[in-house]
C-alpha cells in the first residue's frame, strides 16, 4: 500500500520540482521581501519590518486610487465585453460567404500586443486632432477638440474600451464554438413547432451557452484586472489613472522599492485570489451537476 | 513485475530530468580509464582556458548604450588598434538600461563594463555602489561643465558624452509678422508676445512647453525655477517654496491663457512643435539647434534663433544641464580597458567625430567651439554662450530619491495643468510631498 502511494509522488516529482522552483519558492520569497525594508538602491540597509509595508500601502491614497480605478475598469470591461461578445458570436454564427473573413478580422485585436493597442487608440483619441475628434468635429457634434484623456473617468473608460476591444475576439470565438456545438435538430424541431428567432435563442441557444459563462467571465475579468500597457500608452504615469498593476510597476521597477512592491503583489494576489476562488467554486458546482 | 516496471519508469523519468538539467552526457565504462587519464590533462586545459578567458577579458569590454551613442565600426576599430581593447557594443533602449544595471548589480555582476548613466541616475547609482569613481584632470572638468552633475561629494562617477542643456528658441519670422522686433528677455515679455501672436492669428499656441505626466515636465520645472530664482532646493535639499511658486505661476499662466497647446497636457510632444511650425517660442534641449535647421526634420529652416533663457527681470544668467554620461561598473572584469575606453570616448577628437558621424552634441566646450568655427552647426545663436553658463540645480548632487521626487513633481504639474490645482496649491503640495521624500531619504 505504501509503495503504491509512493509511485504517483515519484512520477509527479519533476513537475513538482519545476513548480516548486518557479512558482512556490518565488511566492514565498516575495512574501518574505514584503516583510522587509528592501530598496534595491540601498541593499546595505535591508531589514525586517513586519507588516509596515502593508500598513504603509493601506494608508496610502495612491493605493486606494489604484484600487478604485481597477474596480472601475473591471466593471466596465465586464459590462460591455459580455453582451458584445455574445452578440458578435451570434452574428458570426450566421451563414454567410464572408464568415471566414469576418472571423479572421475579428481575431486581429486579440492578436495585437496590448501596448500596440494602447498606442493605436492613443492616436485615435489624441486630445488635439486625433481621428475621433476629427470625426466629431466634421459631424458638427463638438465645436472644439475634446480632451479625452484629461478627465480621470473618461480616460479610464477609454482604457476599459480598449481592453474590451481586445477581449471581444476571444469571447466571440468561445460563443461561436459553443453555438456550433449545438445540434441543429433542436432548432429544426423548434421551427416545426412555430417558434420565432428570439424564442429559439432564449429557449435553446442561451441555456446551452450557460456553461461557458464562467470561462468568459474569468477571461474578461483577467483582462480587466491586468490592464497595464493600454493605460501607460494612453496617458503615461499619472497617479490619478493608475490601476493596481501600474501602481505596482511604479513602486517596484521605477522606485526600485522591492519590499513595498512585494507587499503590493500580495495584496493584488489576495484580491484576485478571492475573485478566482468564487469562479472555481462556481465551475466546480457546474461540473457536479 | 509491476514493481520492476514502476521502478524502471521512475528511473527513466529521473534520468531524463538529470539529462535535461545536466551538461555533457556520461561516457561508457570503457572510456572511464581514459577519462581518469585525461582528467589531469583536462585540469590543465581548464586552467589554460581560464587564463585564455582572462586574457580575452583583458582585451575586451562590453559597452551598453542607447542607439544615439553608438560609435561607428570604424571608430571602434581605431580604438581597438590604439589600445588593444575590443569593444562589444550592446545597443539597449534607454528605458531598459537602468533595470539591467540594477538587476545585474543585485547579483554583484556587471551588466556591462561601461554603460550609459543618465544624469538622473547618478545619485542612486552612486549610493548603491553600482558605478565606480572616475578621475578626470581639472582641465577636462573645466572643458566639460556638465561633468559637475555627475559628481557626488566632489568625486566624479561618470563622464558626460552627450550634451544637453536648455536653450530658448524663438521663431523670428513669426515674431516679425506680429511686429515684434526683439526676442523676449523676461517671462512677462514671453507671455505678452505670445498673446499678441495669438490675437493676430499668426500662431494658435505660440508657446510650447511640456505639461504631461512625464519626466519632461519635471525638467521644465527644474530649469525654470533655477533660472528664475537661482535655486530650486535649499541647502538641506528641501524644496524652496518661492522658487517653486514662481515657476508654477508662469506655467499656470501660459496654460490658462491658452498660449500652449492643450494636447501638451496629455501627450509628451511639446518639443517637436517648434520645428513643425506649430509654436513660436520654446525652451528646449540644445539638440534643437541642429534639428530646427535640418530640412528632413524641420518645416521652419532658417526661421528659428536660439537665444538666452528669459528670466524674472532680465535674461537668465545660467542654464541647466541634462546630459548623458558613461560610467564604469565596479564589477567589471576589465576596469583598465573600461577606463581606456571612457577616456577615448570623451576625448576631444572622438567627441568631434561623434558629432560628425551620429550628430551627438559634444560635452566639451572646446569641441563645440571648434564645430562652430568649422561651420558644422548652422544658426547657433546663443548656443556657445549658454554652454559656458551651465550650472546644476542640485546643491548637493542629484539625490538618491530623484525618481520618486520627479514623479511627484510631474504629477503635480499635470494636475495643475488640468485645472485641479491653482499654482499656490500646487506649490504647497509639492513642498509637502518633496520634503517628505527628502526626510525619508
Amino acid at each position: 500500500m505504501k509503495k503504491e502511494n509512493l509511485t504517483p509522488w515519484l512520477l509527479l516529482s519533476p513537475c513538482l520540482l519545476i513548480m516548486g522552483s518557479t512558482v512556490f519558492y518565488p511566492a514565498i520569497r516575495t512574501f518574505l521581501f514584503s516583510m522587509q525594508r528592501y530598496r534595491l538602491t540601498e541593499s546595505y540597509d535591508i531589514r525586517f519590518i513586519g507588516l509596515d509595508n502593508y500598513r504603509s500601502i493601506l494608508s496610502s491614497p495612491e493605493f486606494w486610487t489604484a484600487l478604485s480605478n481597477s474596480v472601475f475598469v473591471l466593471f466596465f470591461v465586464l459590462l460591455i465585453a459580455f453582451p458584445v461578445s455574445m452578440l458578435t458570436g451570434l452574428l458570426l454564427n450566421r451563414k454567410s460567404p464572408l464568415n471566414s473573413v469576418l472571423t479572421a478580422a475579428a481575431i486581429i485585436p486579440w492578436a495585437l500586443p496590448p501596448l500596440v493597442n494602447g498606442i493605436l487608440w492613443r492616436f485615435i483619441f489624441y486630445p488635439g486632432y486625433g481621428l475621433a475628434n476629427r470625426i466629431l468635429l466634421g459631424l458638427g457634434l463638438i465645436s472644439a477638440p475634446f480632451p479625452w484623456t484629461e478627465n480621470r473617468f473618461s480616460a479610464l473608460l477609454l482604457a476599459a474600451l480598449v481592453v474590451v476591444w481586445r477581449v471581444i475576439p476571444f469571447g466571440s470565438i468561445l460563443v461561436l464554438s459553443s453555438l456550433q456545438a449545438i445540434p441543429t435538430e433542436l432548432y429544426e424541431a423548434a421551427r416545426v413547432d412555430g417558434s420565432s428567432r428570439f424564442q429559439e435563442y432564449w429557449a435553446i441557444s442561451f441555456p446551452l451557452l450557460l456553461p461557458i459563462f464562467p470561462i468568459l467571465f474569468l477571461q474578461t475579468s483577467m483582462a480587466g484586472i491586468n490592464v497595464f500597457d493600454e493605460l501607460l500608452a494612453l496617458s503615461g504615469d499619472r497617479y490619478e489613472l493608475s490601476t493596481l498593476l501600474v501602481y505596482h510597476y511604479r513602486t517596484s521597477f521605477r522606485f526600485l522599492d522591492l519590499g513595498l512592491g512585494s507587499a503590493i503583489s500580495y495584496l493584488i494576489l489576495l484580491s484576485s485570489g478571492l475573485l478566482g476562488y468564487f469562479y472555481i467554486k462556481r465551475i466546480g458546482k457546474e461540473r457536479s451537476r | 513485475m509491476k514493481t520492476i516496471r514502476r521502478a524502471a519508469l521512475c528511473l527513466c523519468l529521473a534520468s531524463s530530468l538529470l539529462y535535461a538539467c545536466g551538461g555533457k552526457t556520461q561516457e561508457g565504462s570503457a572510456k572511464d580509464a581514459e577519462q581518469k587519464k585525461g582528467s589531469s590533462a583536462a585540469a590543465e586545459e581548464k586552467a589554460e582556458s581560464e587564463s585564455e578567458k582572462q586574457g580575452k577579458a583583458a582585451s575586451e569590454i562590453s559597452f551598453m548604450i542607447p542607439d544615439w551613442g553608438v560609435p561607428t565600426e570604424e571608430m571602434l576599430k581605431d580604438f581597438e588598434e590604439q589600445s588593444g581593447v575590443k569593444v562589444n557594443v550592446l545597443t539597449t533602449g534607454w528605458d531598459d538600461i537602468r533595470n539591467k544595471i540594477s538587476t545585474a548589480a543585485a547579483g554583484k555582476t556587471a551588466a556591462a563594463d561601461v554603460f550609459e548613466v543618465d544624469w538622473s541616475w547618478v545619485g542612486e547609482f552612486q549610493k548603491a555602489g553600482w558605478i565606480a569613481p572616475i578621475s578626470l584632470s581639472q582641465e577636462d572638468m573645466d572643458d566639460m561643465l556638465s561633468a559637475k552633475t555627475f559628481s557626488v561629494d566632489g568625486t566624479l562617477y561618470a563622464v558626460p558624452y552627450s550634451n544637453d542643456y536648455r536653450i530658448a528658441y524663438y521663431n523670428k519670422s513669426m515674431f516679425d509678422q506680429a511686429g515684434i522686433s526683439e526676442p523676449p528677455k523676461t517671462w512677462k515679455e514671453v507671455i505678452s508676445d505670445a498673446k499678441l501672436l495669438k490675437e493676430k492669428g499668426i500662431c494658435e499656441y505660440p508657446v510650447s512647453n511640456p505639461m504631461s505626466a512625464d519626466e519632461k515636465s519635471t525638467t521644465t520645472f527644474l530649469w525654470l525655477a533655477y533660472t528664475l530664482d537661482g535655486k530650486v532646493f535649499n541647502e538641506d535639499n528641501t524644496l524652496n517654496r518661492e522658487a517653486a511658486l514662481d515657476a508654477l505661476s508662469i506655467l499656470d499662466e501660459i496654460n490658462r491663457e491658452g498660449l500652449s497647446d492643450p494636447a501638451n497636457r496629455a501627450v509628451s510632444e511639446a518639443f517637436p512643435r517648434l520645428r513643425n511650425g506649430e509654436a513660436a517660442f520654446m525652451v528646449g534641449p540644445s539638440s534643437n539647434v541642429m534639428a530646427v535647421n535640418d530640412p528632413r526634420k524641420s518645416k521652419v529652416v532658417g526661421q528659428v534663433i536660439p537665444i538666452l533663457l528669459p528670466g524674472k527681470e532680465a535674461q537668465a544668467e545660467v542654464t541647466t544641464p541634462f546630459a548623458e554620461a558613461v560610467g564604469i561598473s565596479p564589477y567589471s572584469k576589465n576596469p583598465e580597458g573600461a577606463k581606456k575606453f571612457v577616456e577615448w570616448y570623451s576625448s576631444p577628437e572622438v567627441q568631434y567625430q561623434l558629432y560628425e558621424e551620429i550628430s551627438n552634441l559634444p560635452t566639451r566646450t572646446s569641441v563645440l567651439e571648434k564645430l562652430l568655427k568649422d561651420g558644422k552647426i548652422q544658426n547657433p545663436g546663443a548656443m556657445l554662450e549658454l554652454a559656458k553658463r551651465i550650472e546644476s540645480p542640485f546643491p548637493n548632487g542629484v539625490p538618491i530619491y530623484y525618481t520618486r521626487m520627479s514623479t511627484e513633481i510631474f504629477n503635480t504639474i499635470n494636475q495643475m495643468a488640468n485645472g485641479k490645482l491653482s499654482a499656490e496649491e500646487a506649490a504647497d503640495q509639492l513642498v509637502e510631498k518633496v520634503n517628505k521624500i527628502v526626510k525619508e531619504g
